[in-house]
């Protein structure tokens, strides 16, 4: 156990570092960090734009949700955003701390990613015949989005079966029979029958009847949102193994004749699997352990993208790539940052980021942006296309191959980042579990 | 000599800024006055609803700020006009209903933390009236600003409320004549009767407007919520 007074030293470095750097955002890279109690409006050092924009930085990155409320009548000091933070309820995360449980509610398990595997739909389609069944020009999606060729499922295979064979095969690797399973959580952006996803991978997988089941939205969001859930549901108790299930057939949905090439030619077919286990931090052999997470919803763009049904029993889709484009990569690098922040983690010594990935060439300039190398970023969708819930979740268990292939004191933690429709965000990061 | 209707009168800092409706033969825009020496005024004795009388010069104002015009003369009050009736006509003037409309160009977020800008070479013009699903205002660090949900159901978050009338109705709600917990109070109004105020008024309008350039970008700001404050308010928090 950390005695309380390293704990709390720990928890005051992790705040000056966050209100510094977002300080610093805001004032310049150069700027000299002013005495805690000069006020920073009266001084000209923020005007009131800067200095709201800045709290909200700072509330970003600690995870303190209302610290603007909590600084009405107090003066614009770093002395009160520091008096602020120290008595939110919220705790400000500490990434090196060596007991985080102490900070945990609940049970204080940490939940740690003991296996994965992804299967993608078994027909691989050059993106040329993508571009001819839409009618767009050949080439189109291999020059303007990079997309060399998409994985599309075969007669056989549907959300069901390509999320049972990831199920199978990471319940396998991981050595944990079905019935070991407390849940089971699902996500697809395609799949809309019922019974659901998760209902119908309960049965297939043949998990206890008393294990839970539990199908969670969010589209392209959807790993980052079932991860956050089934690590509540281990840190709470309630769980000890979950498997997450991600399962996307975008080829039976986004046809010709019902959406355009330039949406529907982007998208292709896979499942991932994720099991999840509980533990203190101890044990060996564990895997990458979860960071704590951020969500939230970019109302702006939330015209960018809107698909709905139709009265003709087609879709509507509305989609401004440009925009979208343009605030995907925007929202992504925003993340980044954010999760950067929150974990302490620099972005330079982070081996993947496993993010969404829209299409290979937006996936360069995120990387470009974020001024990281883009072999950080596993190229899933280069060869698959955009595989929707199961894209970071591809990405992810890219991530994790790549790690397992290192000697443990090698590995790196992995950030991820993603986005849905809305404009949902979320972020996260994994670090090696301790030994 | 021009009519103007006055339609905003906006405060950053000491200075404010006034925009008001002209009449072009059926073409109804906005246009924003300025002394020959500044972009606002120290004083300004009229208020909104105004109809005045003055003398405007146009010149070629840089992007976006297409709406200015040099007063040359001092402004004459010709008539008045209710709330409701002024609002009738800001819908005649610029209105857009998504964010991409409401300058002409696209809206970008702040990398750092909270707001919006354009660049200025691509904001077709500078002020904006639109409709709003919901809106919601709150003081942050005692800075007021405002988040509001278009009928495109796209957001803007972190607004700056430069709308003198409602600046001042907080300054007073929060005066020390106001007796105790004051803030409080004034939160809990916004978060409770206000909102119904707003949002069940029926001329509830919105105009959204642009900073100067500052850092070579244009900041988006709150210029004007309808319904202004009522004084009888103040005896309901």
């Amino acid at each position: 156990m950390v005695p309380p007074s390293l704990l709390s030293l720990k928890l005051r470095e992790s705040r000056v570092r966050i209100v510094e750097e977002c300080f610093r955002r805001e004032a310049g890279a150069s700027a000299a960090m002013p005495d805690e109690t000069v006020d920073l409006i009266e001084t000209g050092i923020f005007d009131s734009m800067a200095w709201v924009s800045f709290l909200r930085g700072v509330e970003t990155a600690s995870g303190v949700s209302d610290l603007g409320s909590a600084l009405n009548e107090q003066p614009a000091t770093l002395a009160s955003v520091f008096a602020a933070l120290q008595t939110s309820c919220a705790d400000v995360s500490v990434q090196d701390d060596p007991a985080p449980e102490m900070v945990r509610p609940g049970s204080g398990k940490l939940a740690f990613i003991t296996g994965s595997s992804l299967r993608l739909g078994s027909r691989v389609i050059p993106s040329e015949e993508i571009d001819r069944a839409f009618g767009m020009p050949i080439g189109k999606l291999r020059h303007r989005a990079g997309i060399e060729s998409l994985a599309y499922a075969s007669d056989g295979e549907n959300e069901l079966a390509l999320g049972a064979k990831a199920a199978e095969e990471t319940l396998r690797a991981a050595a944990c029979g079905a019935h070991e399973l407390d849940w089971i959580i699902a996500t697809s952006e395609t799949h809309h029958n019922y019974p659901s996803l998760v209902a119908q991978l309960h049965s297939r997988l043949l998990a206890r009847e008393n294990c839970g089941a539990l199908d969670v939205g969010g589209a392209c969001l959807g790993l980052v949102n079932a991860l956050a859930v089934a690590q509540s549901l281990i840190g709470s108790g309630a769980a000890q193994n979950i498997l997450v299930v991600t399962a996307d057939v975008h080829s039976r949905t986004l046809t010709p004749g019902r959406v355009k090439g330039e949406f529907g030619g982007l998208f292709g077919d896979g499942a991932t699997a994720f099991l999840l286990r509980g533990g203190s931090g101890g044990e060996s052999n564990f895997g990458y352990r979860l960071g704590k997470f951020l969500f939230g919803c970019a109302g702006q763009y939330a015209a960018a993208i809107q698909v709905s049904d139709d009265l003709e029993g087609g879709l509507a889709v509305q989609f401004d790539g440009d925009a979208l484009s343009r605030a995907a990569i925007a929202r992504l690098e925003k993340i980044i940052r954010a999760v950067e922040l929150r974990s302490g983690i620099p972005r330079a010594s982070v081996g993947h980021f496993a993010t969404h990935q829209p299409n290979p060439r937006l996936l360069t300039l995120l990387a470009k942006q974020c001024g990281v190398s883009p072999d950080a970023f596993p190229p899933i969708c280069r060869t698959s296309g955009n595989l929707g819930s199961s894209m970071c979740a591809a990405a992810l268990h890219a991530a994790l191959q790549n790690a397992s292939r290192l000697p443990l004191a090698e590995r790196k933690p992995i950030f991820l980042a993603s986005l849905g429709p809305g404009l949902l965000f979320g972020g996260s990061w994994l670090s090696v579990g301790h030994q | 000599m021009t009519k103007l209707l006055i339609t905003e009168v906006t405060r950053m800092g000491p200075a404010f800024c006034v925009i008001g409706l002209q009449r072009d033969k059926e073409v109804i825009h906005s246009v924003r006055p300025i002394p020959s020496t500044a972009n606002s005024w120290l004083h300004f004795p009229h208020k909104r609803g105004d109809i005045l009388e003055c003398s405007l010069v146009p010149f070629s104002a840089a992007k976006p700020h297409i709406e200015d015009r040099v007063s040359t003369q001092g402004f004459r009050k010709f008539a008045e006009m209710p709330e409701a009736e002024i609002v009738n006509w800001l819908r005649k003037a610029e209105v857009s209903s998504t964010l991409s409309g409401l300058f002409g160009c696209a809206l970008r977020e702040n990398k750092n933390g909270s707001g919006h800008y354009v660049m200025p070479g691509e904001a077709q013009r500078s002020i904006c009236g639109c409709d709003t699903q919901n809106l919601r205002l709150e003081l942050c660090a005692n800075e007021l600003r405002a988040t509001l949900v278009l009928s495109s159901g796209e957001v803007l978050r972190d607004l700056p409320v430069v709308d003198h009338n409602w600046r001042g109705f907080v300054e007073q709600a929060l005066g020390p004549e106001r007796g105790a917990n004051r803030m409080n109070r004034l939160e809990r109004f916004l978060n409770s009767q206000f909102h119904y105020k707003i949002l069940s008024c029926p001329h509830h309008f919105v105009r959204l407007g642009l900073t100067r350039p500052y850092h070579d970008v244009c900041w988006l700001m709150l210029d004007t919520l309808f319904p202004l404050p009522k004084p009888e308010w103040f005896e309901e928090f």
